[in-house]
């Protein structure tokens, strides 16, 4: 029956229009509504179908089904690629932009001194050192007589001091945290074994001096304290600041309030110890100073240095974190510009 | 001090080069910081003598010269006026780098060639200043390198003398500490000659009358004498070691000072009136010219040297103008004498005065050393000056001066250093000192200490002895013994800043450190404002400068100045803090120190926000910053009171803080003027807490209570207040109204027109919860018309219906 292969080729030509035409997805389903549902055009062939004779049903009956088929997965195919845009649409409209920056502060910055000073005051507490502070304001008994420097020593040359208004005259900006020894030693019987952060005061100021900056001091004392151990104290200190392979030395010094004194050395960060500017050519850097407790200081706590023997060290705080950071005038410490702390 | 190598191998013929001396000594305490080759620069620098010389044709200013190094004749152009034809000058040829960086090129100055240059001392670093090209001395052989007819191959060495060690002061001094590293031998330069004047007690009376400040007055006079300058070689030693050269008497005095380390001073023999000199203090204040010309106010126990009639010279520091050697001088007293340190130190430091002199008597003079250093000037200028020397010399006190002795026990070094060093050993670092040693067998020995060096007086300075001179690097490295630490008072501040810092730094605050000294005129505008009496300052009597007379009272001026500073540079979102001490008088221990923290916020509330909310911040930003950090620190209740005590701060912006009835804390809006003063152009909000006051009662461990197991009810109430009631209050009161308030908080809170004037709206949100069963519907009403009530009699509000 002709007619009706004609009529299936008519609506399989006007069903693919349909689904080429439709805007939307409720269009698309109407029209697959109007195809397919039970009084749709396809349904109405298929019946017709059932109506033809016999010899003519299998093989329009085939071509039918044929037709069927692929209007049904062109629509499918359509609806999908129309559900697929909607999605893409809608899911730009929602995802957010994870780049943006977030609500609230970032963190802000510790300065580098106090950031030093903490690495080290956790470096000596981790080897059994408790923290003692003391005063800034002292008196010169306990900064520069009880430290073994008579009045009239040109040892207290080696510091200049401010001198703070008082009935007494006694009174100064500690020049070191040194005093805090004395306190500490007054105040406990052996084992000591402490370090003293503070600021200190000393007039100067320069690219490399600050009228006040910070010290951390540290002070051993037992029966068998020996100056190998003040030795083996520091070295292990060096290495868990500056680095376990940096060299380091031991030389002589003099402080009044140690014998025998020493200074500690590392190899210029700088220039590797090849020679520099900052090391003034000698390719060192000091570092620190220490010392055995000088048995005059041992005489003004009362402490027998026939029993009792112990070393001390301080150190600058500024100077080793100038070094860490490669800061080169010291003055940009105290100047808290937020575009230098911001770097630490 | 600067020491020249050369110098010191005439005292010591050591095997050490100059980088090794300066590395041994370094090593053994003495620390050498620099050690300069002098010739460095000089390479094509070379004698030369001026064959001809005639103007320049084109300019007045400038000479022609040729010049001939022995073999080539160069044609130079100089500026230089002070030479003639047939001088010795040192010529730098073309190539040559100078010292002061000048390279030489060949060169056409106002149309003549130029193929070199004649130096000058200065452009050779020879001098600091000099008025015209170097003449060398007539005999200068032409062609040979300007280092060696100078005496410039020789090393400059830098050595830095600790307090103590003032016998290093001198070439003498360095070499003897070399000897002690090396055990080679230091020999004195030989100091014989005739004595062919009268007997030097019958040319002047010496009496000391305070032997307490002067021990020992040793003196040598001589006659004859002509005043000129002294030799070259001398006077560039001098020069080399900063001393300027003056003549030959005053130059050998300033040699000896350098080579000996004995401070000398040279009289006028004829202008000391009565031909006496007497050693004492004086009764009472007299004024004094010193010889750089300077009148002196002396004091009372100021040590001087008088004549017949008056002072002559501040002993130890500085001579006078009235006695001091002149052109036409002949006859010269040298005084090579000992003085007490400290007498000294306190003289140069009260006259304001410190000398080469002054300076090593404070530190310390071989005592043993006057009759030596008075011979070696006397020896030395009689090589270069014809003169007579008077017979014998004056020695007062001399006969005190002894050797000390100190015990040693070679155990004790064992015991301080935590290594063993062998008798043997002790004993070999005490001879290469020079130091005799007794051993008697007890265990003790008997170690005699020479007179020069007066810093060892006790064993443990001969410990000390022992263990530089055997190096540190032989010292092991041990671990003293761990012993659990202690947990101080002073740990748990530090524990507690730990965190305060880290809290702040995660709110986005960066850390400030400033100066604890505050002052100057800001200070003294803005005193009122600062809430603060200067009169309860503590201060510094010799501030560094006008902004550090005193000890801050707050942390806030600092504070406030980087802010300002900061704006200035375009940062305007300012968020610091500072952790440090304030100062102030108190009437109980003298004066008081308090460790603060400060912090300060500017500019918008959310730095960097993008959602377009670039709100300021304001007095509830930094409120949102200093309660959650006391709570941080320690959790038990604050209570924020309005006060007016703050001066620094707006009125009614600002607040204390108080923990367990103390103020622990303050907080508020910069008042206008001091942001005026500043030249800050927003407001600014500031807090301040008392670190340890703030923490000082950590509460006790918080006790477990059992969980709702019912549901709560949440009711909403809006009510309108008159302007001044406390929402604090208010919701205290509230929460207080019912044991089934869980808890009451503000959603809330505006003003306007709606409400009225002078009034606030507050919506308050109540949180009703029982722990034992679900509320009825009249429990929460009953609770709601409780609060209402509250609202309405105790703060006078107003419930809104709608």
């Amino acid at each position: 029956m002709p007619g009706t292969s004609e009529q299936i080729a008519r609506l399989r030509e006007e069903g693919m229009a349909v689904i080429a035409a439709a805007r939307s997805e409720s269009d698309l389903l109407d029209a697959k509504g109007r195809f397919f549902g039970k009084k749709g055009a396809v349904s109405g062939i298929l019946k017709g179908v059932a109506a033809l004779p016999m010899e003519e049903r299998k093989a329009v009956g085939e071509l039918a089904n044929r037709a069927r088929t692929e209007l049904e997965s062109a629509f499918d195919a359509r609806l999908s690629g129309m559900r697929e845009k909607e999605r893409l649409l809608r899911e730009g409209r929602d995802r957010i932009d994870v780049t943006l920056p977030g609500r609230g502060s970032m963190p802000g910055h510790r300065h580098p001194v106090s950031q030093t000073m903490s690495e080290i005051i956790s470096v000596f507490r981790r080897l059994g050192f408790s923290v003692q502070g003391g005063p800034d304001v002292e008196t010169d008994y306990y900064n520069f007589e009880a430290l073994n420097f008579p009045p009239e020593h040109p040892a207290r040359d080696m510091q200049d001091t401010f001198y703070i208004e008082s009935a007494a005259g006694d009174l100064v900006l500690r020049t070191h945290t040194s005093p805090v020894q004395i306190r500490t030693m007054e105040r406990m019987k052996p084992p000591v074994r402490i370090i003293a952060p503070g600021t200190v005061y000393r007039s100067d100021s320069d690219i490399t001096h600050s009228p006040m900056f910070h010290q951390v001091e540290g002070l051993a004392v037992d029966r068998d304290i020996t100056m190998a151990d003040l030795k083996g104290l520091l070295t292990e200190f060096c290495r868990m600041t500056f680095g376990p392979t940096k060299p380091v030395r031991f030389r002589p010094s003099y402080f009044p309030f140690t014998e025998p004194s020493a200074e500690m050395d590392i190899q210029c960060v700088i220039c590797g110890g090849s020679g520099c500017r900052v090391c003034k050519e000698s390719g060192w850097l000091e570092i620190l100073g220490a010392g055995m407790v000088d048995p005059s200081v041992f005489g003004f706590v009362g402490y027998d240095p026939e029993e009792y023997a112990g070393f001390a060290f301080g150190m600058g705080i500024e100077r080793i974190a100038m070094l860490r950071h490669g800061i080169s005038d010291i003055r940009l410490l105290f100047e808290n510009d937020i575009r230098f702390l911001s770097q630490f | 001090m600067k020491i020249p190598y050369s110098w010191l191998k005439e005292f010591i013929d050591t095997r050490l080069s100059p980088a090794q001396a300066q590395e041994a000594l370094t090593m053994a305490g003495v620390e050498v910081s620099s050690c300069r080759f002098l010739g460095e620069g000089l390479d094509s620098v070379v004698t030369a003598r001026i064959l001809e010389m005639r103007p320049h044709p084109e300019a007045d200013r400038l000479s022609l010269c040729k010049v001939t190094d022995g073999s080539t004749t160069f044609g130079i152009v100089c500026g230089a006026k002070n030479m003639k034809a047939g001088d010795a000058v040192a010529l730098a040829k073309t190539g040559a780098r100078l010292p002061n960086g000048v390279e030489i090129k060949k060169a056409k100055i106002r149309g003549q060639a130029s193929e070199g240059m004649l130096c000058s001392e200065q452009e050779l670093k020879l001098a600091e200043a000099s008025a015209g090209i170097m003449i060398l001395p007539e005999d200068t052989v032409p062609g040979k390198p300007i280092a060696d007819a100078l005496g410039l191959s020789d090393w400059l060495l830098e050595v830095e003398i600790t307090p103590n060690r003032g016998d290093c002061l001198s070439v003498l001094g360095v070499a003897r500490e070399i000897a002690s590293i090396t055990g080679e031998k230091v020999v004195l330069p030989d100091v014989s000659f005739p004595e062919e004047g009268e007997p030097i007690g019958d040319l002047v009376r010496i009496d000391v009358s305070d032997p307490e400040l002067c021990p020992r007055y040793t003196a040598r006079a001589i006659s004859g004498v002509t005043i000129a300058p002294s030799p070259d070689w001398m006077r560039r030693r001098l020069t080399l070691c900063g001393i300027r050269p003056i003549n030959n008497i005053v130059d050998v005095t300033n040699y000896l000072l350098l080579e000996v380390g004995q401070p000398m001073h040279a009289f006028d023999l004829d202008r000391l009136r009565g031909l006496r000199i007497d050693v004492r203090a004086p009764k009472e204040t007299l004024a004094f010219t010193t010889l750089d010309g300077s009148e002196r106010k002396i004091d009372p126990g100021m040590l001087l040297i008088r004549d017949g009639e008056g002072p002559v010279a501040v002993a130890g520091v500085m001579g006078g103008a009235n006695s001091e050697v002149v052109d036409g001088t002949t006859r010269v007293v040298f005084e090579s004498a000992h003085f007490s340190p400290s007498s000294i130190r306190r003289t140069a430091k009260r006259l304001g005065l410190s000398s080469e002199a002054s300076y090593r008597f404070e530190r310390g003079v071989d005592p043993a050393g006057t009759v030596y250093a008075a011979d070696r000037a006397v020896s030395l200028l009689s090589r270069f000056a014809p003169l007579s020397v008077a017979k014998g010399m004056i020695d007062a006190g001399g006969e005190s001066v002894k050797p000390r002795t100190v015990p040693f026990r070679p155990e004790r070094v064992n015991r301080i250093m935590g290594r063993v060093y062998a008798p043997g050993a002790c004993m070999e670092i005490f001879a290469r000192l020079g130091f005799p040693v007794a051993d008697d067998g007890t265990g003790t020995w008997n170690v005699t200490v020479p007179t020069h060096r007066f810093d060892i007086e006790r064993e443990i300075d001969l410990v000390e002895e022992v263990a530089r001179l055997s190096g540190y690097d032989s010292i092991p490295t041990t671990y003293p013994e761990s012993k659990a630490p202690e947990f101080s008072g002073d740990d748990r501040f530090v524990d507690i800043q730990e965190r305060a810092f880290d809290f702040l730094r995660g709110r986005g605050f960066s850390q400030a450190v400033n100066f604890s000294f505050v002052g100057g005129r800001t200070w003294e505008r803005l005193g009122t404002f600062l809430g603060f009496d200067p009169a309860d300052a503590v201060r510094l009597v010799n501030p560094i400068s006008d902004d550090a007379t005193l000890m801050r009272p707050h942390l806030l001026t600092g504070l406030l100045s980087n802010a300002a500073d900061n704006v200035r540079r375009f940062i305007d979102d300012v968020r610091l803090y500072e952790g440090g001490k304030a100062f102030g008088k108190s009437y109980v221990e003298g004066h008081f120190e308090e460790a603060r923290l400060g912090v300060i916020l500017c500019g918008k509330r959310l730095p960097g926000d993008w959602s377009g909310a670039d709100t300021p911040a304001d007095f509830f930003d930094m409120k949102g910053v200093v309660e959650p950090l006391l709570l941080h620190l320690c959790p038990s209740p604050v209570h924020v009171v309005p006060t007016c005590l703050r001066p620094f701060f707006e009125e009614g912006k600002a607040a204390d803080i108080l923990r367990d009835g103390e103020i622990v804390g303050w907080f508020g809006a910069i008042r206008k003027e001091l942001l005026v003063s500043f030249e800050l152009p927003g407001p600014v909000f500031y807090g301040e807490i008392r670190l340890l006051k703030a923490t000082a009662s950590p509460p006790p461990p918080g006790r477990y209570a059992p969980l709702p197991k019912f549901p709560p009810v949440f009711r909403d109430v809006a009510c309108v207040f008159p302007t001044g009631v406390p929402v604090g209050d208010v919701l205290s009161m509230v929460r207080e109204a019912s044991h089934e308030v869980e808890e009451a908080g503000v959603f809330d809170i505006f003003t306007g027109e709606k409400i009225g004037e002078g009034k606030k709206s507050v919506g308050i949100r109540v949180k009703l919860q029982s722990l034992d069963r679900t509320l009825t519907d009249a429990e929460v009403h009953s609770i709601h018309s409780k609060i209402v009530k509250l609202l309405e009699n105790r703060f006078g509000g107003k419930i809104r219906t709608s």
